[in-house]
């Protein structure tokens, strides 16, 4: 596969903050890869630098093998951006929303025509070609976001958050339409900050802090890079100090934490040990009510390594 | 093409707006031009004037008091000088002419008797002067000539029955050129009005932050664009000119075929231009479609009322036209008003309205220099 995004140490700095710190990536054809990281972890900034609309102090930038700049009008029409604000004039109906960007790129009208129609149908909202923007719930005003960005069939797609305060069913039938993209040959590069959704659909994820990657790889290639292997939830009436000194002294424990009647135990390796714990707790008349063992999640990967929850 | 039809589609969304205007024109024009009625007449003006006389009413003063009444109001007041001074005070009275006792016998002496006089020193008791003294002069001039007081009175009295027909001769329809003022006048505010309310209204849709973003990112040049919106605002200040051009040629009728019509047009137009490039520098400085009716009621309202466009520039105090001379609307205003006026159309007779328009391109060239200047600022900062 052919690599549609070369990032080469991408450097930033505003004034003496180093929002992206010699940052290298590439984007490979036809995958989903998601872009992960805390508020002020330097996402925005990079896709802004990729996509020319700010300047940068070092390192090259190259879309479908050509370096990018603000002229590249030839690259520019096979990228199409969602962003997270909604982006449309709120006195143009729907279609003709569509229509006003699609044709910023598609000049034929009937094939304008055609892509517009596809849009709407992509993201379901055919019922609703007519209406105005104000009319529309939240979720119709993001599919009609996406709809405008991906009109004019673009090989590479930004996606920024493009499920923020959306209702279950948008959000389904967002994702649905991301994956249709991608089975339909384009790259997608998708940043969000619901772990679930990256597990899901991307392909492989870089993890940023600070502009710089903790870690990059498919969701289980970085669950396998934990040092947590088990992760165990234990509903108990209550918990002397000295019983939690001494499940700490467990073999494989990695952390013990109790905190509102919830006893939270992480192990490095996860054989038997639910067992012992079980037997510990029954052996020292501690009451307990709901138990669950589970895999750890990319959430725990994430605050493993940046120390922060993903929505902080 | 896109871009521009999609232009016209956000200007189409706004049509209400540009209706009501229009209907402000017809409506309130129409009302300034009903009411506004600037046809010149010529009345016959007399002072009011009292005269005391001392001296006994026979020959001479009897002949100096019947031409004062010919050609006064002569008012009945009693004789006391504190109720004298109280009527010309109140200016129930102009002008006062004492007639001291021995005129008629100084007169004939040709000892050139002087009269005692009280004034308002207004319009009115100038008249009066100069009607007195105008018959004291051909007085002094018959009684050095004839001795007899009979022939005296009879070559004075000759002398002022004597009519002069005049005619004023104007090719100029005062009561056209004054209609056609009050439409242009009024036309101000609503040009303004409606070419800044919409442009910036349409303007901040294309310059949302996120759709700015998305047009920078798309394969059109952005330099493009902005060329096509350009030209597309150029458009439809032409069009809603041309709108109050029609509406002027159904209420004026075929004053607005005529030379003096076309350059009510021509300056009218410059002042259409000037609104689009006050629009655009507005447009570039707010971005915000809740602030631009506040901002259009602050400049086309308020440039109205101090330039003269809703009543006379003669009406306003002097310190509020020496303000207005920094408004465009004051230099277009100013055109029509001397329009109204000029009996006839040439370069000399034109030079002052060319010039004003000059004012008002300078203007406009002074906002698309700001507007360029601020625009490349904000580009920095963003």
């Amino acid at each position: 596969m052919d690599n549609v995004i070369e990032v080469k140490n991408l450097t930033k700095e505003y004034k003496n903050l180093k929002a992206i710190d010699d940052l290298s990536f590439e984007v490979k054809e036809g995958e989903i890869l998601g872009l992960l990281g805390p508020n002020g972890s330097g996402k925005s900034t990079t896709i802004n630098c990729i996509l020319s609309l700010l300047n940068f102090q070092n390192g090259s930038i190259k879309i479908f093998g050509e370096e990018m700049r603000p002229d590249s009008y030839d690259t520019k029409s096979k990228i199409g951006v969602i962003f997270q604000e909604v982006a449309v004039f709120e006195e143009l109906t729907v279609y003709d929303n569509i229509d006003y960007f699609c044709g910023l790129y598609v000049r034929d009208k009937q094939i304008r025509k055609k892509y517009v129609e596809e849009a709407i149908e992509l993201v379901g909202i055919e019922e609703f070609k007519k209406f105005y923007p104000k009319q529309l719930s939240g979720g119709l005003l993001r599919r009609l976001n996406i709809a405008c960005g991906i009109a004019h069939k673009p090989k590479l797609i930004f996606l920024d958050e493009p499920t923020v305060a959306v209702d279950p069913q948008s959000r389904n039938n967002i994702l649905d339409g991301i994956k249709k993209l991608r089975d339909d040959g384009a790259t997608i590069v998708y940043t969000t900050h619901y772990m679930e959704e990256v597990e899901i659909i991307c392909d492989r994820i870089i993890i940023l802090d600070k502009g710089k990657i903790l870690a990059q790889g498919t969701s289980d290639e970085l669950k396998k890079n934990a040092k947590i292997e088990e992760k165990i939830t234990v509903e108990v009436a209550g918990m002397e100090e000295d019983n939690i000194e001494t499940i700490r002294q467990f073999e494989n424990v990695e952390n013990v934490s109790f905190d509102s009647n919830v006893l939270i135990v992480t192990y490095k390796k996860g054989e038997n040990n639910l067992g012992e714990l079980i037997d510990y707790l029954r052996n020292n008349k501690i009451k307990y009510d709901k138990i669950f063992s589970e895999r750890p999640t990319l959430n725990d990967v994430f605050l493993e390594l940046t120390g922060k929850e993903l929505r902080d | 093409m896109t871009v521009f039809k999609t232009f016209w589609k956000v200007v189409k969304k706004y049509k209400g707006t540009i209706i009501l205007y229009t209907v402000m024109l017809i409506v309130f024009g129409g009302i300034n031009m009903a009411t506004g009625d600037n046809q010149i007449d010529f009345v016959d003006s007399k002072p009011d004037v009292l005269i005391v006389n001392q001296d006994e009413e026979k020959g001479i003063t009897e002949n100096l008091i019947n031409y004062i009444e010919d050609n006064c109001n002569i008012i009945d007041l009693e004789q006391d000088e504190e109720a004298i001074n109280d009527a010309l005070f109140y200016r129930d009275v102009n002008y006062v002419i004492y007639i001291p006792k021995g005129y008629r016998k100084d007169v004939l002496d040709g000892k050139n008797p002087e009269l005692d006089i009280k004034s308002t020193g207004d319009y009115q008791a100038s008249l009066a002067e100069m009607m007195l003294s105008r018959y004291v002069e051909t007085q002094n001039v018959y009684v050095k000539g004839l001795e007899n007081e009979a022939d005296i009175i009879k070559a004075i009295n000759d002398n002022f029955s004597k009519k002069t027909s005049v005619e004023m001769i104007s090719k100029l329809d005062t009561g056209k050129t004054g209609k056609a003022t009050l439409y242009f006048n009024f036309a101000s505010y609503s040009i303004m009005a409606v070419v800044i309310f919409i442009i910036c209204l349409v303007l901040s849709s294309f310059h949302e932050k996120t759709v700015n973003k998305r047009t920078i990112i798309s394969s059109i040049n952005y330099k493009t664009h902005n060329r096509l919106i350009l030209s597309a605002s150029f458009a439809y200040s032409v069009i809603v000119w041309a709108l109050f051009l029609i509406v002027g040629m159904i209420l004026l009728g075929d004053i607005m075929l005529t030379t003096r019509g076309l350059v009510y047009m021509l300056n009218s137009f410059v002042f259409t231009f000037c609104s689009l490039t006050i629009a655009l520098f507005i447009s570039t400085l707010v971005n915000d479609k809740n602030a631009v009716s506040g901002i259009v009621n602050v400049v086309a309202l308020g440039s109205a009322f101090l330039c003269g466009a809703f009543v006379p520039a003669e009406w306003l105090p002097d310190t509020v036209l020496k303000i207005a001379h920094v408004l465009p609307a004051y230099w277009y205003i100013n055109s029509n008003d001397l329009l109204e006026s000029i009996e006839v159309i040439d370069m000399t007779t034109l030079k002052p309205i060319f010039v004003n328009m000059a004012v008002i391109i300078g203007f406009s060239a002074l906002f698309i220099v700001v507007n360029n200047i601020v625009s490349r600022m904000k580009q920095k900062v963003g």
